[in-house]
């Protein structure tokens, strides 16, 4: 049977570049990451949780009643995964690892790269710490990865 | 107290990689099939909603206006909903409101997605997650769904052997399907060998990239009954939504859906259902992903909590078991437009009415379930439909 001839495309592009505000909250932790290495969460002054990323509000008591402490830059492996394909879903000859970290101490945590390890030597609830960059810019890039740590 | 609300019309075509009909074009011919089906016309229609996940996908922001002539919607309330994938069931669930509420008489619920117009449905995925915090780590959806099927298999216990036992299942139920585009004979080995994208999550085990659409007519009571002496009413509806902070949640346990199960619950007490599994005759569930369907056959309580890897090993969740899961092929076989995964609930219908051809199951079905589910784990949405 003869290909059916497909019906006429038409070829465009959407490119727009964006400048987000990361807001009052992101403003200072991506302030502390850059200037102080630290990762720093809001604590509800009701309710005791500390939030990461943080938030000017807690959304369990629904207020706006938060002060800033910093968090421990390590905590436990939620779940961790492998990936063999880029984002726009290239293959790739090494896996790139992600993690869902708790981090220590607060009600909140982050998602990042895993490195210095092999999928083979992770475990969910493994401790995990983080690895600054040297030269950090304000992002959350100015994380490197978390690695396995000792307890 | 809500008016009852009934599917009287169903609106079908292939899914397909590379659709060659427009959106408009894709709407217009689900909305015809519908009208056909249900002997009625575009006038009797008083409103139309509409349901798609991600504009991105087709490069056409406020897509919905494209559909509106071609729905019959031409100077008629139009609304427009997207809860990512869940727009699947919260689509049909905005038009029940519509006339339960007593504001309509007969509504057109039309979902639509078409995928395949960008270079990279996963690179459009990316722009879906949280901006500063999550997006620059490069997540997409296979390693998104990898890190909760980890997490989902080491809470329970559960075995790749055994997701790959509902690909085998879902792609093989296609091949009765005559809209599917992924029907294949499959075996477990086969789905074992092929290539990993984020474990335990392999090629095999996923669903494609689809352009589609499903239409649903939805009447009130006294319409229904002129229009048919069989109505399939809409018995319940739920959903669930939980932070878009998923490192954080009160649950830290990403393998159970707390969400889900809440929007279970909803649709269930109002349904009056208790025994899900005793009363519950067919389901279509959501399944991007072969863990994803066992997760939700959980959550609906089709199968105790972390039990699905043994109802699929039991068969009861096959074509001809005693609780048939997905038996048009799921999303895995018949295809993933996204937000028109309503097609979950369109089969729930065509198994009540007997009206599901070579993929009807070889039991009565009175009582049927469907669900959705989208965002970066955020979103649940059931409907429980059936028979007097």
């Amino acid at each position: 049977m003869a290909k059916k001839k497909a019906v006429l495309s038409i070829d465009g592009e959407i490119q727009i570049n964006y400048k987000w505000s990361v807001g009052k909250a992101g403003d200072r932790f991506f302030t502390e990451l850059r200037d102080h290495k630290k990762i720093m969460g809001t604590k509800c002054r009701q309710c005791g949780r500390i939030l990461v990323p943080p938030r000017i509000f807690c959304e369990e008591c629904f207020v706006e009643d938060m002060e800033w402490v910093e968090v421990e830059p390590r905590g436990s492996l939620l779940t961790f995964g492998e990936s063999y394909f880029s984002t726009d879903g290239k293959r790739l000859k090494e896996p790139w690892m992600l993690g869902i970290v708790r981090l220590k101490g607060s009600n909140g945590g982050l998602i990042h790269f895993i490195r210095e390890s092999r999928p083979e030597d992770l475990k969910i609830g493994m401790p995990v710490e983080a690895v600054f960059k040297s030269k950090p810019e304000g992002n959350i890039m100015d994380i490197l990865y978390f690695r396995p740590a000792n307890n | 107290m809500p008016k009852r609300v009934a599917i009287v019309g169903v609106g079908m075509q292939k899914y397909e990689f590379r659709k060659e009909r427009t959106v408009e074009e894709m709407v217009f011919d689900v909305t015809r099939n519908a009208l056909e089906d249900s002997h009625l016309s575009k006038d009797d229609i008083d409103s139309v909603v509409f349901g798609s996940a991600v504009d991105a996908f087709c490069g056409i922001n406020n897509s919905d206006k494209v559909a509106i002539d071609a729905s019959g919607g031409l100077l008629k309330p139009t609304m427009r909903n997207s809860t990512s994938g869940s727009t699947a069931i919260s689509t049909p669930i905005l038009g029940y409101t519509h006339v339960a509420s007593g504001m309509h008489d007969l509504v057109m619920v039309i979902c639509y997605e078409k995928m395949s117009e960008n270079d990279s449905a996963q690179a459009v995925f990316n722009t879906v997650y949280d901006e500063a915090y999550v997006r620059p780590i490069g997540l997409n959806v296979p390693i998104q769904c990898g890190l909760e099927a980890r997490a989902y298999l080491h809470k329970y216990g559960i075995t790749e052997r055994q997701m790959a036992k509902v690909s085998v299942k879902n792609r093989g139920n296609a091949l009765s399907n005559p809209y599917a585009q992924l029907p294949m004979k499959l075996t477990v080995e086969d789905v074992l060998a092929s290539p990993y994208l984020s474990w335990p999550v392999k090629l095999l085990d996923t669903s494609p990239v689809t352009d589609g659409a499903r239409a649903l007519i939805l009447a009130s009571e006294d319409v229904a009954r002129e229009l048919t002496d069989d109505p399939v009413w809409i018995k319940g509806v739920g959903r669930g939504a939980d932070s878009v902070y998923f490192m954080g949640r009160k649950n830290k346990d990403l393998g159970r859906l707390d969400y889900a199960y809440l929007a279970a619950k909803q649709a269930y007490d109002m349904a009056g259902i208790r025994n899900p599994m005793a009363e519950i005759d067919y389901a279509e569930v959501y399944d991007p992903f072969t863990y994803k369907e066992m997760q939700h056959c959980e959550a609906m309580g089709l199968c105790p909590e972390g039990g699905a890897g043994r109802m699929i090993d039991e068969g009861i969740s096959l074509k001809e078991g005693p609780l048939p899961v997905n038996a048009s092929g799921g999303l895995q076989g018949e295809g993933n437009p996204i937000g028109a995964g309503m097609s979950r609930l369109c089969w729930c219908y065509l198994q009540a009415k007997g009206q599901a051809g070579a993929c009807q199951v070889p039991k009565d079905v009175n009582n049927a379930v469907a669900n959705g589910w989208g965002g970066m784990y955020q979103y649940n949405a059931v409907m429980v439909i059936g028979r007097d």
